[in-house]
């Protein structure tokens, strides 16, 4: 009888080793969020042998065939590049921007924007290319 | 006296259901929103007013690639999957050489790709890109 009463106590299960694992994923999901910012274009990647995976690239700027430059979902001028980087920068110091241009889009374009980007404080800068496919 | 040690010791026991709620929302909102797509691309540099100075044209191997997309090295025309064979034998004469990539505004961001992946290829480091205005 007083050992079914004791059960009884017992009944509340203990969280703490569950709160634990949860806190723990918690900052763990927390500190790899990055929040990209996708630049809200499809495009038809170029190819290269030697890609290297941008795991602090969080400024995506998309270059379409016809060069038109896209950024945050929506058109924008060459001249708005510079600003939206400011901005970006900002948000994430340590953020790299990524150019996504299309395989036929016009190399003046990609250049300009890459200048664009590095005077608005940006220093790492990659052209996003898919691994070839030997 | 006893009714007050009692009473704080059964009330000792926080609950924490409220907060493992907020955890747990927390938790599945940064599980959603992380993205571990890892963009793939290639490092560009633009040649900067410094560096700019400091290359010699004797340590520089410089590549020009035109509107339609041939590359010329040394004042002739080489073929696109030449150009890693030509850097390494430029290299081989010049090892702290940079390598310029001089390109057509009106040229295609895949060719430009193409020629900045073989010089990789090739060794170079230092790579620099610029447009010309033709």
């Amino acid at each position: 009888m007083a050992r079914k009463h004791s059960t009884a106590e017992d009944a509340q299960i203990d969280l703490t080793p569950m709160l634990d694992v949860t806190f723990i994923m918690l900052i763990f999901f927390i500190v790899t969020t990055s929040f990209v910012k996708e630049a809200g274009l499809d495009v038809r990647k170029p190819e290269a042998a030697t890609t290297e995976p941008k795991v602090r690239a969080s400024i995506m700027i998309a270059v379409s065939e016809t060069g038109q430059v896209w950024m945050q979902k929506r058109q924008i001028e060459l001249d708005a590049v510079r600003p939206l980087v400011e901005a970006s920068k900002a948000e994430n110091p340590e953020g790299s921007a990524m150019i996504i241009a299309d395989r036929g889009a016009p190399a003046g374009v990609v250049i300009a924007v890459m200048d664009q980007a590095r005077l608005g404080g940006v220093t790492d800068i990659a052209i996003a290319a898919q691994q070839q496919t030997q | 006296m006893s009714k007050k040690t009692r009473a704080s010791a059964e009330e000792a026991d926080i609950d924490l259901t409220p907060m493992l709620d907020v955890t747990f929302i927390m938790l599945i909102f940064f599980i959603v929103t992380t993205s571990f797509a890892k963009e793939m691309g290639i490092d560009v540099n633009r040649p900067t007013a410094s560096n700019t100075q400091m290359s010699e044209a004797s340590k520089v191997v410089a590549i020009l690639i035109k509107q339609n997309g041939e590359v010329q090295m040394e004042g002739r025309a080489i073929d696109l999957k030449a150009v890693r064979a030509n850097v390494e034998r430029a290299r081989a004469e010049k090892p702290d050489a940079s390598v310029i990539i001089a390109i057509s505004k009106a040229a295609q961001t895949g060719v430009l790709v193409q020629v900045i992946d073989q010089v990789k290829e090739a060794g170079a480091s230092n790579i620099s890109v610029a447009s010309t205005a033709d």
